[in-house]
């Protein structure tokens, strides 16, 4: 049997382990491009039937799902995490906090796992290979919470820019919009994931392939789970009254590409990138961060810079000055008294001694 | 005394509506509409489709770099004139960019907000002055809300600014960029819509229903039900499948069209907003809106007060916290230096009085040998 036969057997009965994570904000079609994805009920949508509550902000939550896939010829177990919640809130500042959080406490794992004496062989790799990041379809360019958010998240995980609910623009906007996107990213040096490649060192076939699929960023996603019978086929895609749009329609949607990229071409290097240069980089800052964090002083809450405790220093301060200039006039006095004294006592010293002198020479006589 | 003889023409009252007619189209109006909403709902596009002119001009992209960042509401305001069939109306388009872009948009609706109840105290203002002739009124007459068409349902975030604008202005809600919504999407959408804006409370525009005009009311029946309404914007014209030429949006699958009535309600929010009921907007405005801040502001204010201003903005409070840090930092620093005067003042005293200390010894020591001495002397002399 050849080596890449055995191989493949081996995956074969395994199957391979791959983890994404999808983000964005609600209604930019996340879960159904999940379950497009994976071809059936992943994630439940969004229950919105209690009106009453509609203005309470929930906050983020992070749920993790795995599915079995079998992507030609290899059998994936596939986790997705969801993070419903994300940018749903007014204030969006904490659902930040909450992902780098799930991101690294995953890497923490690892690290804890391979530290120990004894590491288990079961142990289950969590780490996230690679987060799909949707943008809403606004047709401009980025806005602060894209650009915060792909920011803070490119150190920790491998993002890729995703256009959801494609299906609003036209053609030339469409062009537009992904234009004025990876512009923002660039301007903004936002280190996204978008497929490398060295002209010198890989084959004309990769170099290819990742130019293409580096042209197509951010990727226009339609996504649907419902089924129409076009042209005698049943083929996934959305009806308007104006005309039906194919979710697999290469010329509709680039979901048949990102799916290829994400489950078949790129997986392996998507899964390397993240064990050999995120998690080690990861490693490295907290290792370092431990020995140096002992003398760090921690921060000054906000609570503490109330007008109160500003001016009760101010007090202090104006106390210990007059303190520290009474001692200083003190000291001055005490020495000045002390070398008086001293002056005095030289003088009389000097007085009986020629006291003395005098008396002594009389005594000769 | 001869009775008064009832003539088949009457007096000539009814002719009023006529003399008013010459006379309002002669001053012609004007009317005020504000568009709220996140970028990329297609609020410019929509309102160039509606007064059928380019009135806003597309965004300036390259510039967008120097404002992302911002992190702040802007309050825009276009002028322009329209005239139809020599009546002319001066319209006044009140943009507001950068609401609800952030991270955190707390707060993001209180320009809006500050606008709306400004441009209430400003024609108040001028009200009261001796001189009223001229009054500058920008008062806004309508308030187009626009909901993103996640397909869910009203954002806490959405909730908020409505249920703030419901009070001030007339509030018209629209579902934007419609063509996103599969039919039944877009119904069950709508329906979570008005739910949530009837159990939150939230004041929406609601066309008057006379009972003496069955056509008129069927009208605002219709328009009623169909809110929000759901929009799509264009101002190209693009050819449909079946040879028209339409103002529409052309996709690879199709061609949406602005003024088919089965694609979107435009049609509807344009007879709203300026074909049936743009009278009824301003005159709302006038009687309810204004009344009710007058009212609020004279409980409160004697006549010819000057308002009072909120000093605090809350975007500057994060200036502010940063400002207090480095005071607290600087005053750290400071103590650090004093108590490191403190030290060394106290070594000083120390040294010195150890120098005392020793120098007393020494004198000490040197009485002692005179003692001895003058004791002996004086034995000596004693002696004698």
């Amino acid at each position: 049997m050849s080596y890449a036969a055995r191989r493949r057997g081996n995956k074969l009965k395994k199957g391979v382990q791959f983890t994404v994570m999808v983000v964005g904000a609600s209604g930019t079609g996340r879960t159904t491009f999940v379950n497009t994805l994976c071809e059936s009920e992943v994630l439940t949508h969004k229950i919105s039937d209690n009106a009453d509550t509609a203005h309470v902000e929930e906050g983020i939550r992070i749920k993790p799902v795995t599915v079995e896939l079998e992507e030609d010829g290899v059998r994936i177990a596939l986790t997705i995490v969801d993070t419903p919640g994300f940018g749903d809130n007014i204030d969006n500042e904490f659902a930040f906090q909450e992902i780098v959080g799930y991101l690294e406490r995953q890497y923490d794992d690892i690290l804890a796992e391979e530290s120990r004496i004894k590491r288990n062989r079961r142990f289950r790799d969590n780490r996230v290979h690679a987060l799909l990041y949707f943008i809403a379809p606004t047709g401009h360019a980025l806005r602060e919470m894209d650009i915060e958010l792909m920011r803070r998240l490119s150190p920790r995980v491998n993002v890729i820019p995703v256009i959801g609910k494609a299906d609003s623009f036209t053609p030339s906007e469409l062009k537009g919009f992904k234009k004025r996107v990876m512009e923002d990213i660039q301007h903004y040096s936002i280190p996204i994931y978008n497929f490398p490649y060295d002209i010198e060192e890989d084959d004309p076939d990769t170099v290819e392939d990742n130019s293409e699929l580096r042209a197509l960023l951010p990727f226009a996603i339609i996504g649907s789970e419902d089924e129409v019978e076009l042209d005698g086929q049943l083929v996934r895609a959305r009806i308007y009254p104006w005309g039906v749009v194919e979710v697999d329609n290469p010329k509709h949607s680039d979901f048949t590409k990102l799916r290829s990229a994400l489950l078949n071409t790129h997986l392996t290097e998507l899964k390397s990138l993240t064990d050999d240069v995120l998690y080690e980089t990861y490693r490295t800052e907290k290792l370092s961060r431990n020995v140096n964090a002992d003398t760090q002083d921690s921060s000054i809450l906000p609570e503490e810079l109330a007008t109160q405790s500003v001016r009760l220093k101010e007090e202090q301060l104006r106390k210990e000055e007059e303190k520290l200039r009474e001692i200083e006039l003190k000291v001055q006095r005490e020495i000045n008294e002390k070398r008086q004294e001293l002056l005095a006592k030289e003088e009389s010293l000097r007085n009986l001694e020629s006291r003395l002198a005098a008396q002594g020479s009389q005594a000769d006589f | 005394m001869a009775a008064p003889v009832p003539s088949s023409d009457g007096i000539g009252i009814a002719n009023l509506p006529n003399q008013k007619h010459k006379i309002v189209a002669k001053r012609g109006a004007h009317f005020t509409v504000m568009v709220v909403g996140e970028s990329g709902l297609g609020k410019t596009t929509l309102i160039n489709t509606l007064f059928a002119t380019e009135l806003c001009s597309p965004k300036a992209y390259h510039r967008r770099h120097l404002k992302q960042l911002d992190k702040m509401t802007e309050v825009e305001i276009i002028k322009a004139e329209l005239e139809e069939k020599q009546f002319n109306v001066k319209l006044t388009v009140i943009d507001t960019p950068g609401f609800g872009d952030y991270v955190n948009n707390r707060d993001s609706w209180v320009p809006i907000i500050d606008f709306v109840d400004d441009q209430h105290e400003i024609y108040m203002r001028q009200e009261q002055q001796p001189q009223r002739e001229d009054k500058s009124d920008l008062r806004v007459h309508a308030c187009l809300f626009f909901i993103r068409p996640t397909g869910h349902t009203l954002k806490p975030l959405d909730i908020e600014v409505m249920k703030r604008l419901g009070t001030r202005v007339n509030l018209i809600p629209v579902v934007a960029k419609a063509d996103t919504l599969t039919q039944n999407d877009l119904m069950v959408f709508k329906e979570r819509i008005r739910d949530v804006i009837r159990l939150q409370g939230i004041r929406i525009y609601q066309p008057p229903v006379e009972a003496d005009d069955p056509a008129g009311a069927e009208h605002a029946r219709i328009l009623t039900e169909a809110m929000p309404f759901s929009i799509i914007g264009s101002t190209e014209d693009v050819k449909t499948a079946d040879g028209r030429v339409v103002k529409g949006r052309e996709y690879l699958w199709g061609v949406a069209e602005v003024e088919n009535e089965n694609h979107c309600d435009f049609k509807k929010l344009r007879s709203l907003l300026i074909r049936t009921h743009m009278l009824d907007l301003i005159s709302t405005t006038e009687e309810l809106h204004y009344e009710n801040y007058r009212q609020q502001q004279m409980e409160t204010r004697k006549f010819g007060e000057p308002k009072v201003k909120k000093l605090d903005n809350p975007k500057f409070k994060e200036e502010e916290e940063a400002l207090r840090k480095r005071f607290t930092e600087q005053v750290k620093a400071e103590e650090a230096r004093f108590r490191q005067w403190e030290q060394h003042l106290i070594a000083e005293r120390d040294r010195l009085n150890k120098d005392l200390e020793t120098a007393h010894s020494a004198i000490k020591g040197l009485e002692a040998e005179l003692d001895n001495l003058q004791v002996g002397y004086g034995r000596g002399s004693a002696r004698r």
